[in-house]
């Protein structure tokens, strides 16, 4: 069924490091937000990878925990981003430097 | 044939990804999240997990993703207030990220090395008893505290949402 495996988990290294690419060099947060997502998929991908190749119910597990986790996320974030949006009129997130000591 | 879906999906995945990177347009790097997800669903389905393949369809591309597009048209955005060309920045951050590749390519390494552990969720089972039950049971016998924890986790952040965003 799997012996595919290595591309899928190759596949997921790429899309996770193009993530931190996206969260290092964007400084829209909301395109910040999208980027965290592309990680969060790439994880469930190894997750579902390596669930299948243990035959088990664990990966699976965890990665609908982490689809409620990324829901989570999401609500609480967007509602920063629209608050600060109402505050300061931007959402780059190089013109936050509040907690700038 | 499952090798030659498995690349062209995996092509696709790869190239929706640094779409959403590269958009000036905020609202194009959302749809490019939309199409990254239903690739990601069906590179699920090959993997035959025909259950999370419907989880990422419905929560992710259906209730997150528009949530997230809703969340740009209230803020109306059009162009991304970017500094600079993105494409001249992607340069500033590419050895970080090189180093966090290979060592993410670690996870291969892992992968080919033999597992000895086995589930329950051996092909006989999941044909006979179902995909859905397998994992039910794991929730409602080994998993009961992690899946309370989130649905503790979920009216925190609902109830943190409507908090923050109301009008005061």
């Amino acid at each position: 069924m799997t012996d595919y495996q290595s591309i899928y988990l190759a596949l997921s290294a790429i899309l996770f490091a193009i993530g931190v690419l996206g969260v290092i060099v964007r400084k829209d947060a909301i395109v910040v937000f999208l980027c965290i997502e592309i990680m969060l998929g790439a994880v469930n991908l190894a997750f579902v990878t390596f669930a299948r190749a243990n035959q088990s119910a664990e990966g699976l597990f965890m990665v609908m925990c982490i689809m409620a986790v990324a829901g989570a996320e999401a609500a609480v974030g967007l509602a920063i981003f629209v608050l600060l949006y109402r505050k300061t009129g931007t959402i780059n997130i190089d013109k936050f430097n509040l907690l700038k000591y | 044939m499952e090798l030659i879906a498995t690349l062209v999906c995996g092509g696709a995945a790869v190239a929706a990804a640094l779409l959403v990177i590269l958009s000036r347009n905020t609202v194009h790097s959302a749809l490019w999240m939309v199409a990254n997800c239903l690739v990601l669903a069906v590179l699920f389905l090959l993997l035959n997990s025909q259950f999370i393949a419907v989880l990422q369809v419905i929560v992710y591309a259906g209730a997150i993703m528009m949530f997230i597009i809703y969340a740009i048209m209230m803020l109306n955005l059009r162009v991304s207030d970017d500094e600079g060309d993105v494409r001249k920045s992607l340069f500033t951050g590419r050895f970080a990220v090189l180093c966090l590749f290979f060592l993410s390519l670690l996870i291969l390494g892992v992968g080919l090395s033999p597992m000895a552990v086995k589930g329950d969720m051996f092909p006989l089972a999941v044909s006979t008893i179902g995909e859905v039950n397998l994992i039910a049971n794991y929730i409602f016998l080994q998993g009961l505290c992690p899946f309370e924890l989130v649905s503790v986790l979920l009216t925190a952040a609902v109830v943190g949402a409507v908090y923050l965003a109301r009008k005061d």
